[in-house]
């Protein structure tokens, strides 16, 4: 039942499956440029996020959902702060300010400690639109799923749908 | 160059991540990481004064990016008092309880590095962006109650609040495009060539000061605050009560003094009255509208409306003496306002009373409770030997010492404020010792051992007719102890009595040791002045 695609249209799921890898490509290109030119963490993000939304309306909402793994979308919501926290910290540790990226042992450190932040960045945000995304669509999934269920509804045995009502 | 400033930031707000994943799957572990944050950050704090003790004045650099053109902290003898306040008042609210469900300890510890941010920045833009990482807490914080009433007063408290941050960076753009910018040290050095009297210094200031405020709600930009503390979880209410408009009080000291300069005022006469004349309408309407609130928080809250009133009047005179009595009140006010919200909420949660009448007699039901609100409320209204009195006697000295129509019409406010602060303080204290407990009122209509308890109602003088008001709507469970006379006992939970004597005792100690909070204090106001 959660399994039909919200559209019917092949062309639209087909594009979808095709395009979904080059724009999450296209997000992470925007990210890693922040350093250089247009772009950066939060752009970057929205658009990975975009992707997971646009495959959502393709190909329906709950496989999507459930595709996501909540605690791997939890661990990205972090991700962003500790990220930009441990390469703060660094700075720290090898002995120069807070935040100083110059003085890690890595070539072309600001650049290289920079785009990590941006990636974090990106991480954070996409995450986040996606966790809006899913708790907003969740309230539509549950009023879809009552009224299958209700439409489904055997003619003997109103147990089965009581309990779909209840989920 | 202390690190200590960058850590005062970075470790609550690292922190805050853990809570968020901790609480789903074990809350007791949550619990004890937001614990060992705010004690670590108390630790910071201690730190930061004992090296403002022993070395003075310290800045900080994040990234070492000259502070034109990054990001500067500092820290002086006062920024050291607002952290130990902000990091003591963390811990103390916390212990208050309630606030372990979900990401609340995460936003806790948010809010305590955003608070912390705008003590520590030294950078107008950093203020603003540390200001909103408080404030988006404060309203998801507020929210967490889970309710009707806390959803509306979250709503309305973000609404309010994001134009008042907003205003606050227009004014931030408009400073910066006079002077080419952000760091409050260059910022002071560049104004006296713009001129202080060009119009977009002025429109500056003025844009920076009224989304200031909104945070401190001063009347009419205080509508938010009582719904807010009234609906708010009691640890919530306790904490904003506490440092909320504290905090951005000391914004616009900061940005009055420290940037814009007692150079500024001399220049704009204008702005002195009209921070005069705000203080004088917020504290007679915060004081009118406490004496008409029945819901104590909603008192409480209005009083604070009140209270920054008086700070305001103190931050527009520009003497030392004033200055030095805004610094007392606003410190002293934290203490009281947070002890007194701690108060209110245990005794919310312990026996789910709210209204003032609810209050009557816990004096015999509740003795600690009651004596700490009386001793906090004393605060308020400044008697000594509390801070609230060492406050309000600097800043009439002050206002009398300049001698100016502002400066006596100041003192003549400080007064103003002390007769409507006894009014309503006066009005709770008279309840929780005169007023008839709610389980001893009689419900029928008369007979022997009614009169023997009416004999105490009718010691007050008549003063509250209403006093039998709250006898409808007491739960219907007061157990009638035998020879109790009908007095049950409230005990509130021994974490939050805990937080509320400390805070009772350093009203006291604060208060008999003003004068060494003064002398602390002095080199920073003289400094300014």
């Amino acid at each position: 039942m959660s399994h039909t695609p919200f559209t019917d249209s092949p062309v639209v799921t087909t594009t979808v499956r095709l395009l979904s890898p080059f724009v999450l490509t296209f997000g992470l290109f925007t990210m890693f440029h922040g350093t250089t030119s247009v772009g950066g963490g939060f752009q970057g993000g929205v658009v990975a996020a975009a992707m997971v939304i646009t495959v959502a309306f393709a190909l329906g909402f709950a496989p999507t959902a459930n595709w996501i793994d909540a605690r791997a979308l939890g661990a990205l919501v972090a991700s962003g702060v500790v990220v930009f926290g441990v390469v703060a910290l660094a700075g720290l540790a090898f002995g120069g300010a807070f935040l100083q990226l110059d003085v890690l042992p890595i070539p072309n450190a600001t650049v290289y400690a920079t785009e990590a932040i941006e990636v974090g960045i990106g991480a954070t945000v996409g995450a986040v639109i996606v966790v809006l995304f899913v708790r907003i669509g969740e309230g539509n999934t549950e009023t879809t799923e009552t009224v299958s269920a209700d439409s489904a509804r055997p003619p003997h045995g109103s147990d089965a749908s009581e309990e779909a009502r209840g989920e | 160059m202390s690190v200590l400033l960058a850590l005062l930031v970075a470790v609550p707000l690292l922190a805050a991540v853990l809570p968020l994943f901790l609480a789903p799957w074990n809350r007791r572990v949550a619990r004890g990481v937001v614990l060992a944050a705010l004690l670590a950050q108390i630790a910071l704090a201690g730190g930061l004064a004992w090296r403002v003790l022993t070395g003075g004045a310290t800045t900080y650099v994040i990234g070492a990016i000259p502070a034109s053109f990054g990001i500067g902290l500092a820290g002086d003898r006062l920024t050291a008092v607002l952290v130990v306040l902000v990091a003591l008042a963390g811990l103390g609210a916390y212990l208050v309880g309630g606030i372990d469900r979900g990401p609340a300890g995460s936003l806790w510890l948010l809010l305590v590095a955003g608070l912390t941010g705008v003590v520590v920045t030294a950078d107008v833009f950093n203020l603003y962006v540390f200001l909103e990482i408080s404030g988006l807490a404060a309203y998801a914080l507020v929210a967490s109650a889970r309710d009707v009433d806390a959803a509306v007063a979250a709503f309305t408290y973000l609404l309010v609040g994001t134009v008042g941050a907003t205003l606050y960076l227009l004014g931030v753009g408009y400073v910066f495009v006079a002077t080419g910018t952000l760091a409050m040290a260059d910022i002071a050095v560049a104004l006296p060539t713009v001129g202080y009297d060009s119009t977009l210094v002025i429109a500056g200031f003025v844009l920076m000061a009224v989304g200031l405020s909104v945070k401190l709600a001063l009347f009419p930009l205080h509508s938010w605050k009582p719904a807010a503390y009234a609906s708010a979880p009691p640890a919530v209410a306790a904490m904003l009560a506490a440092l909320g408009s504290t905090v951005a009080g000391y914004a616009l000291l900061r940005l009055t003094y420290g940037v814009f300069g007692v150079a500024f005022l001399g220049a704009v006469p204008t702005v002195q009255v009209l921070l005069v004349v705000g203080g004088l309408v917020s504290v007679v309407a915060g004081g009118v509208l406490a004496l008409r609130a029945t819901d104590v928080r909603r008192l409480l809250a209005y009083s604070s409306v009140s209270q920054f009133g008086l700070f305001a009047v103190g931050l527009a005179l520009a003497t030392p003496l004033a200055v030095a009595g805004a610094l007392v009140t606003l410190v002293g006010h934290a203490v009281a306002k947070g002890g007194l919200f701690v108060a209110a909420g245990a005794l919310a949660r312990a026996g789910d009373l709210r209204t003032l009448d609810d209050y009557a007699g816990l004096g015999r039901r509740a003795p600690v409770v009651a004596g700490a609100i009386a001793l906090l409320g004393t605060s308020l209204v400044g008697l000594p030997p509390t801070v609230g009195f060492a406050g309000k006697y600097l800043l009439a000295l002050g206002g009398l010492e300049q001698g100016s129509a502002l400066g006596l019409l100041s003192a003549g406010i400080v007064v103003l404020s002390t007769l409507l602060s006894l009014a309503y303080v006066g009005r709770l204290v008279e309840r929780l010792y005169l007023g008839s407990p709610p389980g001893a009122t009689p419900t029928e209509s008369e007979s022997a051992t009614d009169r023997r308890e009416g004999a105490d109602a009718a010691t007050d003088g008549g003063v509250s007719p209403s006093a039998d008001g709250g006898v409808s709507d007491t739960d219907a469970d007061a157990s009638q102890a035998g020879g109790d006379d009908g007095v049950d006992p409230i005990s509130p939970a021994t974490p939050a009595l805990v937080v509320l004597v400390v805070a009772a005792v350093l009203v006291l100690a604060l208060g008999l040791g003003s004068s060494a909070l003064t002398d602390w204090l002095a080199p920073v106001v003289e400094g300014w002045l």
